[in-house]
């Protein structure tokens, strides 16, 4: 059993702390401080959130997406064919994006999130776990204009996501998660999804994770199971369900287990998140489970996403002794 | 001759400069409550003035008091509520989300005191400000309730309360806002119906909502079913796309619409002739004793010399639409 999380995490802290990268972005976008200057501060708040994650007893980190302004800008401002538009709702949350729109053709064109992984591991004494939006989300959340079907600005996604795959890959990351939580809305959409899914990971070796959230896999299920990825991340939180859900067929893969409410200040006690996993055990054994927060930590403040993943390392840790 | 087209604005005014500075050298220590206060009042009377002096028909107060509309109430809801950290909303922006830590119960009047002093400046109507139980637990953390709903249907009864004492104190109209009600309506509508329902139950006041942007295609037309007299969109952010919505499912005719026809994120007052056209498109499907003429939001995002530009602008178009119709404001 280990620990990991699903991505983001709070970009500042709260007083006394300083909230450096706020203001950091704010001297930026006044032209006070140059680009050097931003990146240096993106840098010293990426090694601050990996120790943090360390010392909460985190197994498999992430590099927070500290310069991620979200999930899909991220991507689709370093790739050819997208425009970015205004504020848009990320799902059901209080938080907003810019929404990309797929303007003309779309191309990768250099490495991604490269750099970022290489920075990240360079920092961390534990394996770094690197991110990629999968190609289903990413055109749920953009607005397409150029192409003459959903299906097919998809499809021509993940053809151009799997360079920067292969590129993370090349740039050693051990885990590479794709993140696809826009699949548990639109679920009669699965053979889309298969056959981008498939094409993406197509000769790529590393272990790659899955991660879905904000709902259960009520109708991907066990087909989910047959996707090309060792692990298949799921929401227990808003989805509930999977609890049940998980039971119906072999689960002949690892699970991500989001059993820690991300999006909820509410603190899960030891004895919560032990029942949680062993509510699993009967289908996923122990040492099959990767145990994480529901979704990404940056819904809550930053001292509230620490108190949760440390109390989620020791539910875990008990886990281990009761059910182990 | 009928009447229609009557004029108000969604809630929030711009703050002046002396009254930004004051709140926050207030955060930092270095004035007390009372000086505040002062000022918020002099800033209420202000807006008064302004909207005396463009024209409207109902008027508002402006919140100069109130910051985040829900933190505002979180914050005298002290026995139930607490203000969180800070979380990120989009981009660099930051906002402190409110934590539900207990019960929610009703403590004491929040908005009575500045609608009372606002309604004593002038003979027209002002609204009460009311925010939504619905949006309120959803931007809110939750450290008490087990489920969403036990969560808003307690907080409707604190809403409820507080629009029972605007009544009164003499409150002829209160505006519900619900900007969150679009959030997961599959799930939840008939919760927000519900929540409404509990809110208005026995009060002799005329209720508005305000729905912002967002899926508002997706509840409609099962907004209809929100027990209040008025409700009102951003028609202009949309280009008026909303009509469309309407020419498939006729609105209610127990109901008013609020059409808003400024758009609050563009510094650039719209032309009067632009803003009658939107009128008139709207005339189309609605009788205009039936239709209300408002911004499209809360206005404290322009300055204020651009809100009193845009709003001279559709008190303009409103005449000389109701001079063209032979209709009386």
């Amino acid at each position: 059993m280990l620990t990991t999380v699903v991505g983001s995490y709070p970009k500042i802290p709260n007083r006394p702390r300083p909230a450096r990268l706020r203001a950091a972005i704010a001297r930026f976008e006044r032209g006070e401080i140059g680009e050097d200057e931003l990146r240096r501060v993106e840098d010293e708040v990426t090694i601050e959130v990996i120790q943090e994650q360390v010392e909460a007893g985190i197994d498999i980190v992430s590099d927070g997406q500290i310069r991620w302004e979200d999930d899909q800008t991220y991507f689709a401002r370093r790739m050819d064919g997208f425009t970015i538009d205004g504020l848009i709702r990320y799902f059901d949350t209080n938080t907003y994006y810019r929404q990309p729109v797929v303007t003309g053709a779309v191309q990768w064109r250099e490495p991604i999130a490269g750099e970022d992984y290489r920075f990240a591991a360079a920092h961390s004494p534990r394996p770094v776990k690197a991110l990629v939006t999968g190609p289903y989300t990413l055109a749920a959340l953009s607005a397409n204009e150029h192409y003459g079907s959903y299906g097919e600005l998809v499809l021509a996604l993940a053809r151009e996501l799997r360079q920067e795959v292969l590129a993370l890959e090349k740039a050693g990351a051990p885990i590479i998660q794709v993140s696809e939580p826009a699949i548990l809305k639109r679920k009669e959409d699965f053979p889309l999804f298969r056959q981008a899914l498939e094409q993406m990971m197509e000769g790529v070796a590393v272990e790659a994770h899955l991660y879905t959230w904000f709902g259960d896999a009520e109708g991907l299920f066990p087909q989910i199971l047959e996707l090309p990825f060792s692990t298949i991340g799921l929401d227990f939180v808003m989805g509930p369900a999977n609890y049940e859900i998980i039971g119906r067929a072999p689960f002949a893969k690892k699970l991500g287990l989001g059993i820690v409410d991300a999006r909820n200040t509410r603190l899960e006690t030891v004895e919560q998140i032990v029942d949680r996993i062993r509510r699993v055990s009967h289908a996923v054994p122990l040492e099959a489970l990767y145990v994480n927060p529901s979704c990404g930590l940056e819904y809550v403040p930053r001292e509230v996403a620490e108190a949760k993943l440390k109390r989620m390392a020791e539910g875990v840790r008990r886990a281990q002794e009761v059910l182990g | 001759m009928s009447k229609g087209l009557l004029t108000t604005t969604v809630g929030s005014f711009p703050k002046p400069d002396y009254l930004t500075r004051a709140r926050s050298q207030f955060s930092l220590g270095k004035i007390g409550g009372e000086e505040l206060a002062a000022l918020e009042r002099q800033a209420t009377a202000e807006v008064i003035r302004l909207q005396e002096e463009v024209g409207l028909d109902i008027l508002v107060h402006g919140e100069m008091e109130r910051g985040d509309m829900v933190a505002y109430f979180a914050e005298q809801l002290s026995e139930s509520m607490a203000i969180g950290g800070l979380v990120r909303s989009y981009g660099n922006r930051y906002y402190r989300k409110p934590i539900i830590t207990g019960k929610l119960h009703w403590q004491g009047p929040m908005t009575v005191e500045m609608w009372r002093y606002a309604q004593s400046l002038t003979d027209k109507p002002v609204k009460g400000m009311l925010t939504g139980p619905y949006t309120m637990v959803d931007w809110s953390f939750d450290d008490y309730y087990d489920s969403r709903r036990d969560a808003v249907l307690d907080m409707a009864r604190v809403i409820h309360q507080e629009a029972v004492e605007l009544e009164k104190a003499g409150a002829r109209y209160i505006q519900v806002d619900e900007p969150a009600i679009h959030a997961r309506p599959e799930q939840d509508f008939d919760l927000a119906v519900e929540a409404m329902a509990l809110v208005v139950e026995g009060i002799d006041c005329e209720f508005h909502t305000h729905i912002c942007y967002g899926e508002v295609a997706l509840i409609y037309p099962d907004m209809l079913r929100l027990p209040v007299k008025q409700i009102h969109l951003a028609f202009k952010n949309t280009d008026f796309e909303y009509l469309k919505l309407l020419e498939k499912h006729p609105f209610d005719r127990e109901k008013d619409l609020g059409v808003g026809v400024l758009d609050v994120h563009n510094h650039v007052a719209e032309s009067v002739e632009e803003v009658k056209e939107g009128i008139r498109s709207t005339l189309e499907l609605m009788p205009p004793e039936r239709v209300w003429i408002e911004p499209d939001c809360g206005l404290k995002t322009r300055t204020w010399e651009e809100a009193a530009a845009k709003l001279r602008v559709m008190v303009q178009a409103v005449r000389e639409v109701r001079r063209e119709l032979g209709i009386e404001g």
